[in-house]
């Protein structure tokens, strides 16, 4: 990576090739300021009959010079840098998530550890696990065989042992995986990159065991001792793998590796990136979440742990079949406030299935998808709250005190009351005609506790942002406050349940140009009008055995930030039930779409 | 600026088809370029290495792992048969020695002194690739497979389940509105390829499998009978391996909807011709349709059309509408306003106007129709 | 009954303190009537004499006449009476429990002043036969909380068959135990296994062998090695036998070694000095200690804490808990260690039982809590009602009066 002066950065381009689109962004500095000005994309070229992602990185970028008005591409269709007068960018920097972005397979010694923390590394560098291998994954070795023989990883990742720990375990592995030949998806003359990130005292036995046709490389143990994970070093070797090897191999990468000022990103481990520098600057819980058609992720950084889970069939168009058999029809149906035939949703949700373009063109059948994405989203949040866990084997302290009171270790991190901002992006989030549909979607498929603040990633421009920040973070923070965040405004929810109507909590609001007072009780919810950019202060007062924040019927005050929906006051309790019968299900369901104005006006 | 949005999929009378048909791994092609190849004849074949099964030697015989090699009576590399005595302890003076047997029958690969296992591999396994199209060899990929190339009635369905399949084509519907139901179904259709109308019941697949039919190809099916003929909810369109005796394949999409008139007279026009078919759907990036293709007969001249990968959406072109409330439609463009329009959910979103068979004129989001060949 | 006597006893010694010059000898008037009736609720060997008081027999007298009340009897066919027993002043009753079943007795009740003085004999009217009852019908309330435990015992078993999910709080102890084995695993490392000191007579050896089955599992399961130190030479067959079980139930035959479940000694320091010594050398990397423990206890959670293992303990001796809950990750305390068994098997018999021995228990913190508050209700308001209340919950539920 060459280095760069932060000072002299002006004009920046960056380009996210994704699966089906190629999408670039031009960040320029103005008034001392750096912001997002234009955008273009045009479809991804990877696949024949081009054959070479740079015709379509080249496409984005001419549109967005068309729009800019400024000459970005030069004659021989390369990338003009540096930028001199009114032509060509300081800094060019990509991410890819093209031909499936990077997939891989894990191993370790015991699944809930050695395993766990190999498939953490695996996500937070942006892979998807295809599957984990463990000794004790209840399967017999030759099922194992069998898995490894099946799948075709871009990259294999062995850890176990801690250092100094078991040996046997981690050779016995190897020794499972080297015979196996694990089949690379891309080139027979490729070889098969394998990590070794386990057991130090293991390492030379296990270079033994493979032959020449892997390519290992042996980095330090991502589990040196069951206390401590260091993600670090292995993390690092799939980003530099995945460029020397996968992208090589993918058409048009080399020249595209040749272009970029920053070494190309997957895609979602630079949107984790963003995501881990925001909560560590602004000191925040933040959870993101994109949700794209065959696949949802979920990012969490709570106090300062990152996490990331990929639920590979949970989406909106390929995958929507699978949400439905996942969540079942009933389970979607509680969100929808209209009758509606179930033999025909099915054959419906399998016609998207086939056809995964096509979009919405009634009220129906977009309450429906969103009904979909609620559940897609929860389920999909409820498989990363059971990754996202404390590590587990770890030695606890204890004294007389905890006699009654003891705790396993691997409890999860999550925790929607320290929860400080959810970023909803895709498709469903994105296009959602109604800001506030936006917001109720992500209110209750996460269902924030305390006071949250909720926003949409406008563009999807986190990807572009966490490439940005490796080499330039003053300019990637600044647009990602400025452009890349759009405020839907903040979401009051206390913890506790209780019958339907009995008292939930009175909030006194003032400020941003709102002053209310009032009461809500259970199965309530209300939106307040506060204009993006504006803040107000609250007061709750949670009834008793409500816990608003401060602890069950302490009053909290805190700041509510504005935005485009503005405040959601929610007491429909926490968890939030809804009614068994369909019938009064759909009227409770209904009495919210009219609270929260979700029906959009019929058009002219 | 006329995209086309989903290309649609493509039926064509006679067109040049060509298929790669490649071993999963390296092994031996049994054809030459030029050679005429039919349906079921091997291409290529290969053996792939057997399954292995670690045997842990120094657990069974009470060993420290390093003891295991000189405790083994054979060497990797070597044949051992199901029961044969694959290590033995030294004992105590000669006396006690204890035995340690193969369970499988195969060959050594390796005998670790870290672990104490011996890793023995089982018998290789036979792969074989069938030629599939009925036509003439074009190119030979050594070691690993060929290309087949022949003049063919090419149709591709929008989704399917099972693999590959053979069978003349069997018409049983008078027109692509009838129901493939199970009446129309009898014993004498063993093995090929029967051609409904409109939707296949659930009870006709039943009775297929009953029969032997090679396929069943039809407009549409209903999910719930999917969901019992599979046994479990499907939940993303990757098909092609699911253990039915018949092969599946729907033209059109779920429900009750009528196969496309062109798609049902071409097939008609083919009764009685060989085809291959297959289920394997995948719809993800680089998406693949369930297809149905009927070689030509040598010899019989006829125009053939070049590939379309990609369509024009212009007025005039016939389209068909796949998404409800107007799922199944067929009609021609007839406006194409190039400023985007609210739509009844609230969304924003370009538009074009479809005037159907009826005179009727519809407005629907681009992204809801797709291109058919008129 | 006897307070009162006590009180008794204490005002006459107070009234009588007054220094009285003593009286002469008179014979005090005998007792009224005397009844004599078979005892109920036993095998036929009593029979209650009860007689009314001689009215020389005053509560509180200036001066007391009558001191003790003679008991004789005469059986059926003898000639004389014999003296069988004596109650002191101020006693209505007399149980006789040297009968023999079906034979018939007469009863005498004599008066007896101070000086040995004796009133005329008062004798009861009828002869009187002892019989054995079938039933002790004075616990009967003993047999109600017996049928409402062993009913719910049952009953729950039968729910659990029948396939109701019976719900067992987690405990974190035997939740963790995958979890140690997991890092013995990772750290290469065995685990040991500890059953306590006492044989397997003892309920908490058995209940700690449940568990052992189900480390044994794990390890087998993870390839682990496990370290079993025994010092009872049955415990150590009954471990092995469980270990080799649970090897054989995780499909490892193969991995299960003898030699990991070993004899020490029987005596106590030498088998924790043994135990210890080997947790040294080999650092454990997950301790168990399920069974009884005495002295030893800390010494093993310290040494185990010392190699930086993961420690989970189980024991139902009171003494050693505070040791092992500081010393250990985590700890199962008294009941739990024998609900674990029921937990891990998660069979219907083990949790119903289980089920209905928790309705036994609500049932006694029932009793506890309103006796409580009637005492207390009682003692303050010194209603006549409560106190009625108070007395047949103390004879009558939990003494043995019966119904």
């Amino acid at each position: 990576m060459k280095q760069i002066d932060p000072d002299s950065v002006n004009v920046i381009l960056a380009t996210d090739c994704g699966s089906t689109t190629t999408k670039a962004i031009l960040i320029r500095k103005v008034d001392g300021e750096y912001r997002q000005t234009h955008r273009g994309e045009a479809p991804t070229t990877v696949e024949e009959p081009a054959a070479d992602v740079t015709l379509g990185v080249v496409n984005a970028v001419a549109e967005v010079a068309e729009m800019a008005g400024r000459r970005l591409i030069d004659d021989a269709g390369r990338i003009l840098r540096p930028a001199s007068g009114g032509e060509g960018c300081d800094l060019y920097i990509s991410t890819s998530s093209a031909g499936g972005g990077l997939q891989m397979m894990v191993a370790g010694v015991v699944r809930e550890m050695t395993a766990a923390s190999a498939k953490r590394a695996a996500l937070g560098a942006g892979a998807i696990v295809m599957d984990v291998l463990a000794s004790n994954d209840r399967r017999l070795p030759h099922e194992q065989i069998h898995r490894i023989r099946e799948l075709r990883p871009d990259m294999v990742l062995i850890s176990g042992g801690t250092d100094g720990g078991t040996t046997r375990h981690v050779v016995q592995m190897a020794e499972l995986i080297a015979p196996a030949r694990p089949q690379p998806r891309f080139g027979a003359e490729y070889r098969m990159p394998v990590i070794f990130a386990g057991n130090r005292d293991a390492a030379p036995l296990v270079e033994q065991t493979f032959d020449e046709s892997v390519q290992l490389s042996i980095v330090p143990n991502l589990r040196p001792v069951l206390e401590r994970e260091n993600l670090g070093p292995a993390r690092d070797k799939i980003h530099d793998l995945f460029l020397e090897h996968v992208m090589a191999h993918a058409p048009g990468y080399d020249r595209l590796i040749r272009w970029t000022d920053a070494p190309i990103m997957p895609t979602p481990g630079a949107v984790g990136n963003i995501l881990q520098r925001i909560a560590q600057q602004q000191r925040i819980n933040v959870v993101g979440v994109d949700i794209g058609g065959a696949t949802t992720d979920v990012f969490s950084v709570f106090d300062g742990t990152f996490n990331r889970t990929v639920s590979a069939n949970l989406g909106m168009s390929y995958s929507i079949s699978n949400v439905c058999a996942e969540a079942t029809l009933p389970s979607i149906l509680r969100w929808v406030h209209l009758e509606m035939e179930e033999g025909e949703l099915r054959n419906h949700v399998k016609n998207k299935m086939i056809r995964p373009t096509t979009i919405p063109q009634t009220r129906e059948s977009l309450f429906f998808e969103q009904a979909v994405a609620r559940e897609a989203l929860r389920l999909a949040y409820d498989q990363h709250k059971q990754f996202a866990t404390t590590l587990k084997g770890v030695q606890q302290q204890r004294t007389v005190g905890d006699t009654f009171s003891q705790e396993a270790s691997g409890q999860t991190l999550v925790d929607n009351m320290k929860l400080d901002l959810l970023v909803g992006s895709g498709g469903v989030l994105s296009h959602a005609p109604l800001m506030q549909q936006t917001a109720a979607l992500l209110v209750d498929a996460f269902q924030p506790e305390g006071i949250t603040w909720l926003a949409k990633d406008s563009i999807f421009m986190m990807p572009h942002l966490g490439v940005l920040a490796q080499v330039h973070p003053e300019a990637a923070l600044q647009v990602f406050r400025r452009d890349c965040l759009i405020s839907l405004g903040t979401c009051v929810a206390p913890r506790g349940t209780g019958a339907w109507g009995s008292p939930a909590f009175r909030y006194a609001i003032s400020g941003g140009g709102l002053e209310e007072e009032g009461a809500l009780s259970f199965g309530e919810i209300k939106r307040l009008p506060l204009g993006l950019g504006a803040s107000a202060r609250i007061v709750v007062e949670p009834a008793r055995k409500v816990d608003a924040g401060a602890g069950p019927g302490r009053p909290l005050e805190g700041e509510l930030r504005g935005g485009t929906v503005g405040v959601l006051l929610d007491a429909r309790g926490r968890p939030l039930a809804l009614p068994d019968d369909r019938e009064a299900c759909r009227k409770a369901m209904a009495q919210w779409v009219r609270d929260l104005d979700l029906v959009p006006p019929v058009p002219a | 600026m006329a995209h086309a949005y989903t290309p649609g999929l493509k039926v064509s009378p006679r067109t040049r088809y060509r298929c790669r048909r490649i071993l999963p791994i390296k092994g031996e092609v049994l054809v030459r370029t030029g050679q005429q190849v039919d349906s079921r004849d091997v291409v290529a074949q290969t053996f792939m290495p057997g399954n292995i099964t670690p045997v842990n030697v120094a657990n069974l015989l009470s060993l420290p792992p390093a003891d295991v090699p000189e405790c083994m009576l054979k060497e990797p590399g070597m044949r051992v048969e199901a029961g044969e005595a694959l290590a033995r302890t030294k004992g105590i003076f000669g006396m006690f020695k204890s035995e340690c047997k193969a369970r499988v029958s195969g060959t050594i690969e390796s005998i670790s002194q870290v672990t104490g296992q011996v890793i023995l591999r089982g018998e290789p396994i036979p792969v074989r690739v069938l030629a599939y199209l009925a036509g003439r060899v074009v190119e030979e990929i050594p070691g690993e497979g060929v290309v087949l190339e022949s003049e063919a009635t090419f149709i591709q369905g929008i989704f399917g389940i099972g693999g590959e399949a053979f069978g003349p084509v069997r018409m049983v519907c008078r027109n692509e509105k009838e129901e493939l139901t199970a009446e129309r179904l009898d014993e004498g259709m063993k093995g090929a390829v029967v051609v409904g109308g409109s939707r296949m019941t659930g009870e006709a697949v039943r009775k297929a499998f009953r029969i032997g039919i090679s396929a069943l190809v039809s407009g549409g099916m209903d999910d719930a009978d999917l969901r019992q003929i599979l046994g479990y909810d499907l939940g993303v369109a990757v098909t092609g391996s699911e253990p039915v005796a018949t092969t599946l394949i729907i033209t059109e999409g779920f429900g009750r909807i009528a196969m496309a008139r062109k798609t049902f007279r071409l097939l008609a026009s083919r009764e009685g011709a060989p085809a291959s078919v297959n289920g394997a759907t995948q719809i993800r990036a680089g998406v693949q349709r369930p297809e149905i293709v009927i070689p030509s007969p040598a010899g019989d001249a006829g125009e053939v059309d070049a590939a379309r990968t990609a369509g024009l959406l212009e007025v005039g072109t016939p389209v068909r509408v796949i998404r409800d409330p107007h799922f199944g439609m067929i009609g021609v463009v007839s406006g194409l306003p190039a400023e985007p329009r609210v739509l009844g959910s609230g969304s924003r979103a370009r538009v074009l106007e479809v005037r159907l068979e009826s005179g009727r004129r519809l407005v629907v989001p681009r992204a809801n129709v797709e291109l058919i060949e008129a | 009954m006897d307070k009162s006597i006590f009180l008794t006893v204490l005002a006459a010694g107070l009234f009588s303190w007054g220094g009285a010059s003593p009286v002469l000898a008179q014979s005090p008037r005998p007792p009224g009537e005397v009844r004599a009736a078979d005892f109920p609720n036993d095998a036929g060997d009593a029979v209650r004499v009860e007689w009314e008081l001689s009215p020389d027999d005053q509560p509180q007298p200036a001066e007391r006449l009558v001191v003790a009340y003679e008991i004789l009897r005469r059986e059926a066919g003898e000639e004389a009476f014999t003296r069988i027993g004596e109650e002191t002043y101020q006693t209505r009753s007399f149980k006789d429990d040297g009968c023999t079943p079906g034979a018939s007795y007469f009863y005498q009740v004599v008066a007896l002043g101070p000086d040995g003085a004796r009133s005329p004999a008062a004798a009861a009217g009828s002869p009187v036969t002892p019989v054995m009852q079938y039933f002790d019908f004075s616990q009967f309330w003993f047999g109600v909380i017996l049928l409402i435990v062993g009913g719910s015992v049952i009953y729950f078993i039968q729910l659990a068959r029948s396939g109701r999910e019976l719900k067992v709080r987690p405990i974190a102890g035997l939740e963790a135990v995958d979890e140690a084995v997991g890092r013995a695993t990772e750290m290469g490392r065995p685990c040991l296994y500890v059953p306590g000191i006492l044989d397997i007579n003892d309920m908490q050896t058995l209940a700690g062998v449940t568990v052992l089955s189900r480390v044994a599992g794990l390890t087998a399961e993870f390839d682990a090695r496990l370290d079993v130190p025994t010092c009872r030479s049955l415990v150590m067959t009954a471990c092995r036998e469980t270990v080799e079980a649970a090897y054989l139930g995780a499909g490892r035959p193969d991995a299960f070694n003898e030699d990991s479940v070993y004899y020490l000694t029987d005596e106590q320091f030498g088998y924790v000095a043994g135990v210890t010594g080997k947790m040294l050398r080999e650092r454990p990397a997950a301790c168990f200690y399920m069974g009884a423990f005495f002295a030893e206890s800390l010494i093993l959670a310290e040494t185990g804490n010392a190699v930086g293992a993961i420690q989970v303990a189980g024991t139902a001796m009171p003494s050693q808990l505070p040791f092992f809950v500081a010393a250990c990750d985590y700890t199962l305390i008294g009941e739990e260690l024998f609900a674990a068994s029921a937990y891990l098997s998660g069979e219907s018999h083990q949790l119903g039982s289980l089920k209905g021995q928790d309705v036994g228990k609500v049932l006694g913190g029932t009793l506890v809590v309103v006796g409580c508050l009637l005492s207390t209700a009682a003692v303050l308001t010194d209603a006549a009602l409560l106190n009625q209340v108070l007395s047949y919950l103390t004879d009558h539920v939990l003494g043995n009066q019966g119904w």
